[in-house]
């Protein structure tokens, strides 16, 4: 898809005389005759490449509530004398969209600005598919380091260099029915998710919420999915405070023990008796918004289409069961994909672009985002969202996949870790054995030539 | 040819054309001028032939002795390393195993239950064109409404196959999660789906049999059955080794549906050779080695082509 937003033309001059005379006639030709030739390539015949070179070509993913969202930031941003020209291509989420990404980045002649998760960085950074970004620019705009939560900001470089400026964080939470989670006990006194604390603590809080319910307590939909167990696994894997690392040639550093203390607790959780295992996403959200269940365990991105729903909803981070609070996170985030030739004075329009679009975050959050930009999340509009505000913590304590070429969102990486995943939760096989194979297809990939380097 | 004939020597003057000499003038003079115009017919298929089919599979096969990727433009030629990774990686071995499952348990009914579907309808049923539309209507659909409509089917919670067995009493299947279940779902997916095709050829095929060999056996006296061993399914061989081979074919190359509805998954159960190549093409980014693996697909779906040709020949 292919939307083009253009600057406002400027206002005219207070007190400018009214009434034609011959100059204010000529002038408004000209103008006549140059907002025609601009206006050419609007036409519908036109193709993007024939558009006007002036605009800013931008790549993106976000569709449904997400793609309105991103087109009323970049409408904000291109009103004004300041504005910009922005031609948005809108491109389908998920492997193929980093296929063409990376293709278009090889090529050398990528859009000017592009959304990427930042837990891909590691394939991209590292083989030059990537600009950096020039930090004393955006500082120039009003952006800088200190804006952003070090959790993510960690992420965005490669070699000391930034890479990456993150416009939100978008974690793995809970979403629970206020009434149902009230009667089964589980409020605090602000009717807020009461902490847990110990595996045992969600075990109980499941049964509580099936009692509630009358039907199931925790939901999670994962059958064929290919990112949800392992984003689940990985939260509870990182509460334990083990490290789960990558290192280029392998072997993968995993605490075999931690994993499957955790695969074995999923396993607990979802025994297929008060929590159904065997769900996949659609019917975890259909079960959920029907009131088949008490909690349902999901991307912060699901709360538009779960508010709709009507159900008295509560959201929370990811319940901290283990040793210490973590949760399972990605961040989409704006890049500059690699251009053979860059123009200076539209890499200068690139870096003013992305500073306005991360201080328009207010309106990115009205979906579920966290944003990234602190200032944002420290303004009262921010506080008095609800439920989004409940879960802006998660935002510091956000684990992202270990970096590396072929891990991050929409990899095979995740595809291959939620394989034996899926099999444990649906009991065909033994949490060991699941923590085995995922040693195994991990240290399978680590073993592959890197093709991005 | 005619038009060089010299005045006289139509066609109807066939005796003297047929002159050792005179054939060989013709034919020679005939061949030069007839493929003049003709090329020029047939540049514009030869062009778009050559250049996305001879020409990638040249391509092709040069990259599989190649490192090339995705992201990069340096390449290196790395000999035959990526046919030796491919021998060596279980995945290539368990993905073609599960191309070959799905290949046995969807073609065989899709052979017979398209021929069983044409006898029917051939039979002289009521209400032919209802059985002819119901028959070929999911052939229509692209495969993206034919998963969709399936995944709900499929639903292990909400959807209609276990609602089903619940009514008789039965336990509930895990059709896309249950690692030995998953292969056979898509593989009825497949045959609800595409068995209109196979079904369209052998009733084509049946209505061009001649009714004189029917009336002909009614008045020997022949039964239904007779009928049908004895002149029905023998005049139908060259249909089966056709549908038979197409069907064999088309089902070694399964991508679409599979990728769409369970990615292969649960535990890389039913992921096919194809997705293999997708997933590190073009989600791994190492083109060089997954063209290798695909040349070894390509060797051996030749291999199973000229074994059948080889099988079929025989029995003609």
């Amino acid at each position: 898809m292919f939307t083009r937003f253009s600057a406002s033309p400027p206002t005219p001059a207070p007190g400018a005389a009214p009434g034609p005379t011959r100059r204010r006639l000529l002038r408004h030709g000209t103008a006549a005759a140059g907002a025609l030739l601009a206006a050419g390539p609007l036409s519908g015949c036109a193709s993007p490449a024939a558009a006007d070179a002036s605009a800013l070509r931008v790549w993106d993913l976000f569709q449904g509530g997400d793609g309105m969202l991103m087109d009323d930031m970049i409408k904000a941003v291109s009103e004004g004398p300041q504005g910009f020209e922005v031609e948005r291509t809108i491109l389908d989420w998920g492997p193929s969209y980093y296929t063409k990404l990376a293709m278009s980045a090889a090529g050398g002649r990528a859009s000017d600005v592009a959304i990427m998760h930042l837990s891909r960085l590691a394939g991209y950074a590292p083989g030059g598919l990537l600009d950096p970004f020039d930090l004393d620019l955006l500082a120039e705009f009003g952006v800088s380091q200190k804006d952003f939560a070090p959790a993510v900001w960690s992420r965005t470089q490669h070699d000391g260099t930034v890479y990456a400026i993150p416009l939100d964080v978008h974690p793995f939470i809970v979403f629970y029915d206020e009434e149902a989670a009230g009667k089964a006990g589980l409020l605090d006194s602000s009717g807020e998710l009461a902490p847990l604390g110990s595996p045992d603590a969600l075990l109980d809080a499941g049964k509580a919420l099936a009692e509630a319910t009358g039907q199931k307590g925790i939901l999670f939909g994962h059958v064929t999915d290919t990112a949800q167990t392992w984003r689940q696994f990985a939260a509870l894997y990182a509460q334990t405070g083990a490290a789960f690392t990558l290192p280029d040639g392998g072997p993968p550093k995993i605490d075999v023990d931690a994993a499957v203390r955790v695969v074995d607790f999923m396993q607990r959780l979802f025994d297929g008796r008060t929590n159904p295992n065997n769900l996949d996403y659609n019917g975890a959200m259909a079960g959920f918004i029907g009131g088949r269940g008490g909690m349902v365990m999901l991307g912060e991105w699901e709360l538009p289409t779960l508010k709709k729903s009507g159900i008295p909803l509560g959201a929370a981070p990811f319940p901290q069961v283990f040793d210490k609070p973590a949760v399972y996170t990605d961040s989409h985030s704006f890049v500059l994909p690699h251009q053979d030739n860059p123009d200076p004075a539209r890499r200068h329009q690139a870096h003013r672009y992305v500073a306005e679009m991360v201080k328009q975050s207010l309106t990115w959050a009205s979906a579920g985002h966290i944003p990234a930009y602190q200032p944002v999340i420290a303004e009262p509009e921010y506080a008095a969202l609800d439920p989004q505000s409940s879960y802006a913590d998660a935002g510091e304590v956000a684990v992202l996949d270990p970096p590396n070429w072929f891990a991050g969102a929409a990899s095979n990486f995740q595809n291959r870790m939620c394989q034996p995943l899926q099999s444990a939760l649906l009991g065909n096989t033994s949490a060991e054995k699941a923590v085995r194979q995922m040693v195994r297809e991990a240290d399978a990939l680590l073993r592959q030539p890197n093709p991005v380097a | 040819m005619t038009t060089t004939a010299p005045p006289g020597t139509d066609a109807a003057a066939g005796p003297a054309a047929d002159r050792p000499g005179d054939r060989r003038r013709f034919g020679l003079s005939g061949r030069s001028i007839t493929q003049g115009p003709g090329l020029v017919f047939v540049v514009p298929f030869l062009l778009v032939f050559v250049l996305f089919l001879v020409w990638p599979i040249v391509h092709g096969l040069w990259m599989s002795f190649t490192d090339s990727s995705l992201a990069l433009r340096d390449t290196a030629f790395v000999g035959f390393d990526n046919y030796a990774e491919a021998f060596g990686d279980p995945d290539v071995w368990s993905s073609l195993g599960n191309t070959a499952v799905f290949t046995a348990i969807s073609s065989v009914p899709l052979v017979l239950i398209a021929l069983a579907m044409a006898l029917l309808v051939h039979s002289g049923l009521a209400g032919q064109w209802v059985w002819r539309l119901a028959f070929f209507a999911p052939y229509l659909l692209p495969v993206t409404v034919v998963t969709l409509i399936w995944t709900w089917l499929y639903q292990p919670e909400l959807g209609l196959a276990n609602q089903f067995l619940g009514t008789l009493g039965m336990e509930p299947v895990g059709w896309l999660s249950d690692e030995a279940v998953a292969m056979w779902s898509i593989a009825a997916l497949t045959v609800w789906w595409t068995v209109g095709f196979n079904f369209l050829l052998y009733l084509a095929a049946l209505q061009s049999l001649p009714s004189t060999y029917y009336e002909a056996a009614a008045l020997d006296g022949a039964g239904a059955w007779r009928r049908l061993w004895s002149i029905t399914l023998p005049q139908l061989r060259r249909t089966t080794v056709l549908v038979a081979m197409l069907q064999v074919l088309a089902s070694l190359k399964v991508f679409d549906q599979i990728y769409i509805l369970t990615k292969g998954g649960p535990n890389a159960s039913t992921r096919p050779v194809l997705e293999y190549v997708y997933d590190v093409g073009f989600t791994g980014y190492r083109l060089g080695y997954a063209s290798a693996v695909s040349y070894l697909f390509f060797a051996l779906v030749i291999v199973v082509s000229l074994v059948q040709l080889r099988l079929f020949r025989q029995e003609d």
